[in-house]
């Protein structure tokens, strides 16, 4: 095993948000000690992407829906269990039909689409108590539920990459410590070529998308558009963003990291449990998924190498957000704040829908391996949270493949991909 | 029982008493009774069809003259949303991208179909069991031979670069087939004959039948060779076929969508990746719509648009295949 202090980097990383909760005032877990509220009545339709077949259902089924029910007698939580697969196409197909449900378990990315339509109820008009939730859950998570000047749902669970660092390969390689800066992760990278190389790589990246990239933009201070998302000339192509592309290329370019960042190769996942690579950026789903595909293999957790933006990283995971077509406000705000509640969101925790309140990093209740990432979530940004992110995720995307391939200079292809979103922008 | 009494049995008979030319009035209780049963055949199907075909297609036309919203009122546009399209790049290029697969794809399918149905014509050992083995792929999971083919063009440990590479020599240095821009919409294509091969075989052999053995023979008598004989003595008969393989071809290439969908995603992680260069019609219309900003109006005037093109090249083929003597 990698000597780390995991916890303490994760308690560092965290310990801002710790305190906002402390200073913040009302705990979300309230409802731990609320009186049955037999006022509230009616009837709430729930469609979730839960794994029909897994914990995740059954432990909702089993304790959080008990729990509400227990706090609200007078209402009935009608839950729709859809793959997500289907939940997207059955969400259009209700919205233009006029058959929704009141709550909705919706990805992130799919949040300010809805809104723009008018689908959604703005939570922060409705919920009075709106602001102290907010205050207590990780910022990159609630950042994902902002369209335009307000807040369309609440983030529900959550997810980041992180560092996943082989520890069979670094040690073969000599390496004793993870890295925890861009130019420590470098100079590892440069360890594990010169130990082990040319086919094993001290870093692979499976794409050139935001998912994959955004982590090393924003670590190396770069962005995609301006704070308000109105332009992203001067940020997509800005020093930051250039600087990070820039990196991406001279690892590739000199066999420091594996060549599948271009396509068509060996999924990261199955390179890294091979011993091919040395690191991978991964989320919080992939430890129980090496456990059983590769049950041999030993690994460490990192969070991004800080560069001079810092250690960044790529939020991902579900909001709850509520359609502006229910009949039952209060029943399904009421259900929104128990799915926020601590009780809920650690029972959900404990099987792997990784909570988004800052007061449960560390919580000895939950995976031994969620400390890193729930540190990393303080540093968690969400991708340009607006309708037409597919595109723009196009743009980068393709910027960024043409950059590495040598097709363009890495600031020609920025200036390209930046005109692009500009374009989208405005539309 | 008389012909008359029975032809409801059959309904497009002719009553005996309906003359010629039908200048005579046929009696009202007559002709319900006879075109009842017609109307009744065909109403279950035309139900089907109205409901899941031509109504969803009359409000997708509706639809693409307005700026239509999930939610709320949508507005009339006029032809907004077409000339958009005509004037759209992206859209040019996976026409194009379009075109070039489509001809690949029926080229290779018409050749190599009607090879293997030459061959599988024959009286060969094994012939019943080679023909099941081409039809194979036909009737197998688009989804589950697009990813069996992702496996085969890794770039890294894919099958086709150890033969190419390691066994045979012919290429130096591992591709990434579905990653490299110049050959990802090929390898695709290629996925595509392959799959269709078999179909193609099928009818070919089925229009082979048609030839009379006896011509073969007149013309074996009057010192016609194996290739002046499928010359002048196949072909001929296989024209109506080829006509109807090139148009049914020609939608299929233009419909193509899942293959791409899922190779270039699973390869790329984009949709028509790399560098959009797999990015064909049906590609780029499925991302207006369900791909990010559920622009359905203008997906619905690109779906138009797309039919259109498609029509427009099956008369071409069909104006061509007359032009040539066919029917």
């Amino acid at each position: 095993m990698i000597a780390i202090d995991r916890k303490r980097l994760a308690a560092l990383v965290a310990m801002p948000l710790a305190l906002a909760l402390a200073l913040g005032g009302v705990a979300v877990g309230q409802s731990e000690a609320m009186e049955p509220d037999e006022s509230v009545t009616g009837t709430v339709t729930f469609w979730n992407g839960y794994g029909a077949d897994g914990d995740e259902i059954t432990t909702f089924r089993n304790e959080v829906l008990p729990a509400f029910q227990a706090l609200y007698p007078n209402v009935t939580v009608e839950t729709q269990e859809i793959p997500y697969d289907d939940l997207r196409q059955k969400l259009v197909t209700g919205i233009a039909g006029g058959v929704l449900p009141d709550v909705l378990r919706a990805d992130i990315i799919w949040v300010p689409e809805f809104a723009d339509q008018g689908a959604l109820m703005a939570l922060d008009e409705e919920m009075g108590d709106f602001d102290d939730i907010a205050a207590q859950v990780f910022p990159g998570p609630l950042s994902t539920n902002k369209w335009g000047e307000h807040y369309y749902g609440l983030p529900l669970d959550t997810n980041t990459r992180i560092i996943f660092a082989n520890d069979a390969v670094l040690e073969a390689a000599g390496v004793t410590e993870l890295p925890g800066t861009v130019e420590e992760f470098e100079a590892m990278l440069a360890t594990v070529q010169a130990a082990l190389g040319p086919d094993v790589y001290g870093y692979a990246e499976g794409g050139t998308g935001g998912w994959n990239v955004l982590p090393w933009i924003w670590s190396f201070g770069g962005a995609i558009t301006d704070p308000e998302l109105t332009t992203a000339s001067g940020y997509l192509n800005g020093e930051g963003t250039v600087a990070a592309v820039t990196k991406l290329k001279e690892w590739l370019d000199a066999g420091l990291m594996s060549p599948s960042i271009l396509g068509g190769g060996t999924a990261t996942s199955d390179q890294f449990g091979n011993g091919q690579t040395a690191t991978v950026l991964e989320g919080p789903w992939m430890p129980s998924i090496f456990a059983n595909q590769f049950p041999e293999l030993g690994f460490s957790y990192m969070p991004v190498p800080a560069g001079p933006g810092g250690s960044q990283s790529v939020v991902g995971g579900e909001d709850i957000v509520v359609f502006s077509t229910t009949q039952n406000k209060d029943a399904a705000l009421a259900f929104v704040r128990h799915m926020l509640s601590e009780e809920s969101q650690l029972a959900m925790g404990k099987v792997g829908q990784m909570p988004v309140l800052a007061s449960l990093v560390g919580h000895p209740d939950l995976p031994d391996y969620y400390p890193t990432f729930m540190g990393q979530l303080g540093n968690g940004n969400a991708r340009t949270p607006v309708p037409d992110w597919p595109a723009i995720d196009e743009a980068i995307a393709n910027a960024v493949l043409k950059s590495l391939r040598g097709d363009m200079e890495v600031q020609a292809a920025l200036d390209e991909a930046a005109g692009i979103v500009d374009g989208l922008l405005s539309s | 029982m008389g012909t008359s009494r029975r032809y409801w049995a059959r309904p497009w008979r002719r009553p005996s008493h309906v003359p010629v030319g039908g200048t005579t009035l046929e009696p009202l209780g007559s002709r319900l009774r006879r075109l009842l049963p017609i109307y009744g055949l065909l109403l279950p199907g035309l139900l089907l069809f109205g409901i899941w075909a031509a109504y969803p297609m009359a409000r997708s036309f509706l639809m693409s003259f307005t700026d239509w919203r999930l939610m709320g009122e949508s507005t009339f546009v006029g032809l907004d949303n077409y000339t958009r399209a005509v004037t759209d790049p992206a859209f040019h290029r996976a026409l194009v991208a379009t075109v070039g697969y489509t001809a690949v794809t029926v080229a290779g399918q018409l050749l190599l179909g009607l090879g293997a149905a030459l061959l599988l014509n024959e009286r060969i050992h094994g012939r019943s069991l080679l023909r099941l083995v081409y039809y194979l792929p036909v009737i197998s999971s688009w989804v589950i031979v697009s990813l069996i083919f992702v496996w085969l063009y890794n770039g890294q440990t894919g099958v086709l670069n150890w033969l190419l590479n390691d066994v045979l020599g012919i290429i130096d240095k591992n591709v990434a087939w579905l990653a490299e821009p110049s050959t990802a919409l090929w390898a695709i294509a290629l996925l595509g004959i392959w799959k269709g091969v078999g179909w193609t075989m099928v009818v070919y052999l089925a229009g082979l039948q048609t030839v009379p053995e006896e011509l073969h023979e007149a013309a074996a008598i009057d010192g016609a060779g194996t290739r002046a004989r499928f010359r002048n003595v196949t072909l001929p008969f296989l024209r109506t076929t080829t006509t109807f393989l090139l148009v049914v071809l020609t939608i299929g290439g233009f419909s193509t969508f899942i293959p791409i969908f899922v190779m270039s995603t699973a390869a790329t992680g984009q949709i028509g990746g790399p560098l959009n260069s797999t990015e064909v019609a049906l590609t780029y219309t499925w991302k207006q719509a369900f791909g990010g900003g559920l622009d359905f109006a203008y997906a619905s005037a690109l779906s138009f648009l797309v039919a259109a093109v498609v029509a427009l090249i099956s008369i071409l083929e069909l104006r061509f295949a007359r032009a040539q003597g066919q029917p």
